[in-house]
């Protein structure tokens, strides 16, 4: 479905200028990292990643590739700013979140550079919405310096049965403990809570795991008040990628479809937590 | 102690944890060589609810009674009590654990003293639940479910009908038996103006039905949060509930049973009803700060101790009042039954829990046992004949023959609590339930007071 505005007349001023027949492939990306306030948003012409932080600690960033937009065009090599994730979010949905098949919300997005607003225009079913969000000043983003050639421990599961496990978290203990080795129990989250202790132990045969690269037994521990919000991408995710590299640092990749089969990642990443105790289990 | 649940026993075994965590704060894990079972009894000892689970419902049963028997010599298992908390975070979502376990396993690691599940689930996940518990003595409650005069039996589903009609901030509901009709009310109390709140009644058959024995007409008043909560299992598990009961002030008991491979009863306090039945009907000790039958005996109980005459007017006016109004017996009465309980407990609250109150020497024995002497006119029964002039402890005495009167005190279960320091439940009974467990208790009180207050124990020795 088109949209109704006029193409060209009047937007030759914006830097960049994205369209796409289905605004939920990019809201849905959007819900998966949304576990702060405020995001920000980097353009190439590679797409847009936009990324949000919590602590200094995690950082969450969604890939919308250029292939997902119908129409992307940016007229700079590199664009950057930051945006209040949950407003943009809302303007996303503002028809609703329900969908009546066939019925898409059509997005118009505009940005005229540097202090100025990002535009939205959205379309469902003749309706039309302006929106204009105020843009900020970015800030520095976290780099957490990630090699693939420092990846110790690698598995990729069905995100389906590791749904079920985060959902469940105990959350009454401060960390979730990642246990990931060459021998049993291979894959094993722990919780230590006021009421005990409990053990998730996926084996590496399980028909969920997809590919299990675990070169050496490692146990890290993250603060599960940062890791929770990860659930979110999951419950969207397909397949899910599980990470570790030599100082710890945990990669969690999720692979995501949208409604017309495209395939799209999030990823986050969570630094360890320094406090070496034994548990006390 | 080892057991394994198949999956297919799962969801009732999952559901009675749910049903059980509806009632009590905590559950108490027996392993028994006829089952494990499961137990808990409300805060405020008026609902209590006990599931037998045969060794038949498992897939592998070892109640581990001979490990110990080996190891030290104990004739019992060990027992334990969890924390309803914990239990849920192994049975949280029900839909999940029926989807996706194939099999539980229950274990207890003496090492690490931790009960330990361990779910088997599919795609070869383990999810292991190492549950923190506390070594406790059992828990029982005495109860017979065989010799009540009434009994219904109905499918879950047509109690579920009926409970559904009822407000969900309805507290308690009224069951109203007669050979013609079954009728549920919604339970109204005095205040605020009873003409000013919505009344609701649905009336049954008895054919509705699966069994409906009539021995006595009567109307008996319990709690709907433990209903429902019993319903709810009832319902899943698709199996009748019977409804034993006798009359207002006596416990019902709920029983819910499937053939041979588990069993479930639930005990419930029933109201006393202030009208029809003074005997027995006064709950004293009120410690629910909602009644306000409790606003007065706090009030009495500050002024107390200090003052004796008020004190003794106030039992006169109380007295009074009864005579009086009767249809205020209730809330007038009971504040100076209420001060005998609680000036005596408060004092000695943490060594000797309230049963022991009486028995136990403290700063207030005195006039305790002038209030005794007190009232030992007004409580008489045989002395002046007057019903209604009861108070709350004798009557249960009294009405109750000799085995009857334990019926459902949960004596060894404050035994537990005596020896592990716990204060009574924080949060105590509703006001009026605890008639249920109180004549228990107070027979035990009187019983106390014979071996070591005699001036109590007069009028008891009377009675009996």
């Amino acid at each position: 479905m088109a949209l109704s505005t006029q193409e060209g007349s009047g937007d030759s001023h914006y830097v960049l200028n994205v369209r796409l027949d289905n605004a939920k492939n990019v809201s849905n990306l959007l819900k998966a990292i949304h576990f702060k306030e405020t995001a920000t948003v980097f353009a190439s012409s590679m797409g847009l990643k936009v990324t949000v932080e919590d602590a200094k600690c995690i950082q969450a960033n969604a890939f919308i590739q250029e292939g997902v937009f119908h129409e992307f065009t940016i007229k700079e090599e590199q664009l950057t700013f930051k945006i209040n994730l949950t407003v943009l979010l809302e303007c996303l949905t503002i028809f609703g979140s329900t969908s009546f098949p066939g019925v898409t919300t059509s997005l118009k997005m505009c940005y005229a550079g540097y202090g100025c607003p990002l535009v939205l225009i959205l379309e469902e079913d003749g309706v039309l919405t302006d929106c204009n969000i105020k843009t900020l000043e970015a800030d520095e983003v976290l780099d957490f310096n990630f090699c693939s050639s420092n990846v110790v421990n690698k598995i990729i599961m069905k995100s389906e049965c590791l749904k079920e496990a985060f959902n469940e978290l105990d959350m009454s203990s401060d960390i979730l403990e990642i246990l990931m080795s060459p021998d049993a129990p291979y894959f094993r989250l722990s919780t230590f809570g006021n009421s005990g202790s409990t053990h998730s132990d996926f084996p590496k045969d399980s028909d969920m795991v997809e590919s299990f690269q675990c070169s050496q037994t490692q146990t890290n521990r993250y603060k599960i008040s940062l890791l929770k919000p990860s659930v979110k991408a999951l419950g969207h995710s397909t397949r899910v990628s599980i990470r570790t590299d030599n100082r710890g640092f945990l990669s969690l990749q999720y692979m995501i479809k949208n409604e017309d089969g495209q395939i799209c990642f999030v990823e986050y990443y969570c630094v360890p937590d320094e406090d070496l105790d034994e548990p006390d289990h | 102690m080892k057991c394994v649940i198949p999956g297919v026993n799962i969801k009732v075994f999952g559901r009675a944890i749910h049903s059980l965590s509806k009632i009590g704060e905590e559950i108490y894990f027996e392993p028994q060589e006829d089952g494990l079972s499961l137990k808990t009894v409300n805060s405020s000892r008026s609902a209590y609810s006990c599931f037998l689970f045969a060794p038949s419902f498992f897939q592998d049963y070892d109640d581990g009674s001979g490990q110990i028997d080996s190891q030290d010599g104990e004739d019992n298992g060990l027992r334990c009590k969890i924390t309803v908390k914990s239990c849920l975070t192994v049975f949280r979502s029900m839909s999940t654990i029926e989807k996706t376990v194939e099999r539980c396993k229950i274990t207890l690691n003496m090492d690490d003293s931790r009960l330990v599940f361990m779910l088997y689930c599919k795609h070869g996940i383990v999810k292991t639940h190492n549950l923190a518990f506390i070594e406790c003595e059992t828990l029982q409650a005495v109860f017979s479910k065989d010799l009540t005069p009434n009994v219904l039996t109905a499918p879950a589903r047509l109690l579920c009908d009926v409970v559904m009609n009822f407000q969900t901030n309805q507290e308690e509901v009224s069951l109203i038996l007669s050979p013609e009709k079954v009728s549920f009310k919604n339970y109204i109390e005095d205040e605020p103006d009873p003409n000013k709140v919505m009344h609701t009644e649905l009336c049954l058959q008895p054919e509705e039905f699966d069994n409906c024995q009539v021995g006595v007409d009567t109307e008996v008043t319990f709690c709907l949060k433990e209903l429902r909560a019993i319903l709810a299992f009832a319902e899943v598990v698709g199996l009748p509930v019977s409804l034993h009961f006798e009359t207002a002030g006596r416990p019902i008991v709920l029983s819910i049973s499937s053939d041979a491979s588990f069993e479930a009863n639930f005990v419930l306090a029933t109201l006393a009803d202030a009208q029809t039945q003074t005997s027995g009907s006064q709950h004293p000790r009120s410690q629910l700060p909602s009644s306000s039958r409790y606003d007065m005996a706090s009030a009495t109980e500050i002024s107390g101790p200090t003052t004796t005459q008020e004190e003794e007017d106030m039992l006169d006016d109380d007295m009074d009042d009864e005579m009086l109004g009767h249809d205020e017996t209730m809330p007038s009465y009971t504040p100076s039954l209420q001060l005998d309980d609680l000036t005596a407990t408060a004092p000695i609250r943490k060594p000797a829990p309230s049963r022991n109150r009486q028995g136990s020497p403290q700063p207030s024995t005195s006039r305790l046992s002038e209030q005794t002497e007190r009232q030992t006119p007004t409580i008489p029964h045989r002395t002046t004949g007057g019903e209604q002039f009861a108070s709350p402890v004798i009557p249960n005495q009294n009405t109750n023959t000799k085995p009857m009167r334990i019926d459902v005190s949960l004596l060894e279960e404050d035994d537990d609590d005596e020896e592990e320091e716990e204060a009574v439940p924080g949060t105590p009974p509703s006001k009026k339930f605890r008639s249920m467990f109180f004549g228990s208790q107070a027979s035990t009180c009187t019983q106390l007071s014979q071996s070591v207050a005699p001036v109590l124990a007069c009028d008891t020795d009377d009675e009996d």
